[in-house]
């Protein structure tokens, strides 16, 4: 796409100079966890390792999306059937938004323009606008969507669908399926790549991954993980995946060159929701029964901190803000 | 008069359906307990994943495997209900395992929203639990826990299939495990 000078981005390119000029030296990126039995979100300072806030979400809370900017981060909500718009610098819910019957995996345009919410019920995904809150459209997908994620280059949307075993291929500009691959055996949570080339599929029932290619939408290559994962990330500059495996209290690292599991590492029990931080090297890992986040260094492939968070801690989705 | 009171039973009907329509969340129990016994000793008692008479409930155990991944136990309950449960995690090291229910008998049969609903033996679905043992100067500290999902997996579920009735069995089930394995294991 040839790039062009356009009035509005360079609005916008102002306002982030002055957000980033006025925002103070000490400002660390944060982490926002969902907790799901206590109705809560912790707010980890990565900086300092420690929860500086939690802020009270109702419904369940499970899956997050932090905006790119970092102001806002949205949370689903599956027992109030929609999702929390929550304001990173007041730390509390500024509006909620009801979606449909079950809402879990939830993902923000990188752009932060679109909001696209799953609904395992539904079969569905709804794309809101990020500004009003309003409904764009419902695109039917397969069985019980889960796992969402956005192409870098805000193409395309990535879908989980765990009943019917695939990945569907969403183009965000005419908001139709273009794509759908099979993958292994209920897929949950799903990656992509810096370049956009190749995504990264958990597979909960089959304990492995699926590697597919982009382009073509093929499976490329099926990893075998340990029991049931749950999520992926990638960090050290796409070198290196890590894949929650929920029932086994580890997190499975491969190498993306030989596609080969090449570590297992203890974290805490029923780990699900992970996340790299901004600095390519630090993984974030919420324990949903022990209630706390494990801090991996992906080069030296070992946990460097625990942080206590709340009750049945999930963080299903991209929860690194900034 | 009756204007309002008809209003009001629909206001509640409606705040009942908004409460009860959603998916279920997972949940979770742990116990914990201290048992005045050295660890070796307490181990012996329920390391055989084939062997639950330690647990106060269970009238027989049969197992397909030992004790390693894979193997499968069937408990027989006092009151004649079934569990079948896989071993997912075995670690004699650690005085640990991990196991899965795989299947169950149902306890009894209910109508719900105009369907016949089996109530599974434990009113749990995909239930997870592991039990580990740690040394602690002599005595031992045992923890138990489990995740899992009520029984009814569709909306407004009926009492007997809901997230009390599933919390309340499994609570039940781990704490009179543990205190008879106390008892055993201080004997």
């Amino acid at each position: 796409m040839p790039f062009r000078v356009n009035p509005t981005y360079s609005a916008v390119a102002i306002c982030i100079a002055i957000a980033f000029l006025s925002a103070p030296l000490a400002a660390q990126p944060f982490a926002y966890i969902s907790n799901q039995l206590e109705d809560s979100v912790s707010v980890i300072d990565t900086a300092t390792g420690r929860v500086v806030d939690t802020i009270a979400v109702a419904g369940k809370p499970a899956g997050v999306a932090a905006a790119p900017d970092g102001s806002k981060v949205y949370v689903s909500t599956p027992e109030a059937k929609g999702f929390a718009v929550v304001d990173t610098k007041k730390r509390e819910v500024i509006a909620k938004v009801i979606v449909n019957g079950g809402t879990l995996g939830i993902a923000v345009g990188a752009d932060g323009k679109r909001i696209y919410v799953a609904d395992w019920y539904e079969n569905t995904v709804s794309v809101i606008d990020a500004g009003s809150l309003q409904l764009i459209k419902t695109i039917a997908v397969g069985e019980s969507p889960s796992g969402l994620i956005v192409s870098p280059d805000n193409r395309w949307l990535y879908v989980a669908n765990r009943i019917s075993n695939s990945v569907s291929k969403i183009d965000l500009n005419t908001l139709t399926v273009k794509k759908t691959a099979p993958v292994g055996t209920h897929p949950f949570g799903l990656t992509i790549d810096a370049r956009g080339e190749r995504i990264y599929v958990a597979n909960v029932k089959s304990d492995n991954v699926t590697v597919v290619e982009t382009a073509r939408m093929k499976p490329i290559a099926t990893v075998k993980v340990n029991m049931l994962p749950y999520a992926t990330t990638l960090a050290l500059n796409d070198s290196r995946l890590l894949v929650t495996n929920q029932e086994d209290g580890s997190v499975s690292v491969i190498d993306t060159k030989t596609l080969k599991e090449i570590a297992l590492i203890t974290v805490g029990d029923k780990p699900e929701g992970i996340n790299t931080h901004p600095d390519d090297r630090h993984v974030y890992v919420a324990n949903w029964f022990d209630s706390n986040v494990s801090v991996i260094d992906a080069r030296i492939l070992k946990v460097i901190a625990t942080i206590e968070t709340g009750e049945g801690s999930r963080a299903f989705g991209q929860f690194m803000g900034k | 008069m009756k204007k309002i009171a008809l209003f009001v039973s629909v206001l509640l009907l409606f705040f009942t359906s908004i409460a009860s329509a959603h998916g279920p969340v997972r949940q979770k129990a742990a116990e914990k307990i201290t048992i005045n016994a050295p660890a070796e000793k307490v181990w012996a008692l329920i390391k055989d994943f084939g062997d639950m008479s330690w647990h106060p409930e269970i009238f027989n155990t049969t197992i397909q495997g030992g004790n390693t991944k894979g193997a499968i136990r069937v408990l027989t309950l006092k009151d004649g209900g079934t569990i079948t449960e896989e071993l997912k995690k075995y670690d004699d090291k650690k005085m640990s395992y991990a196991y899965k229910i795989t299947e169950m008998s149902s306890s009894k049969t209910i109508t719900h929203a105009g369907a016949e609903e089996k109530v599974p033996a434990l009113p749990v679905n995909d239930y997870a639990a592991s039990i580990e043992l740690t040394e602690k100067g002599g005595s031992t500290e045992v923890v138990w826990k489990a995740g899992y999902y009520r029984a009814y997996m569709n909306n407004n579920p009926p009492e007997e299939m809901n997230e009390e009735a599933a919390n309340t069995a499994v609570k039940a089930v781990l704490e009179t495990g543990l205190i008879h394995l106390k008892a055993l294991a201080e004997k």
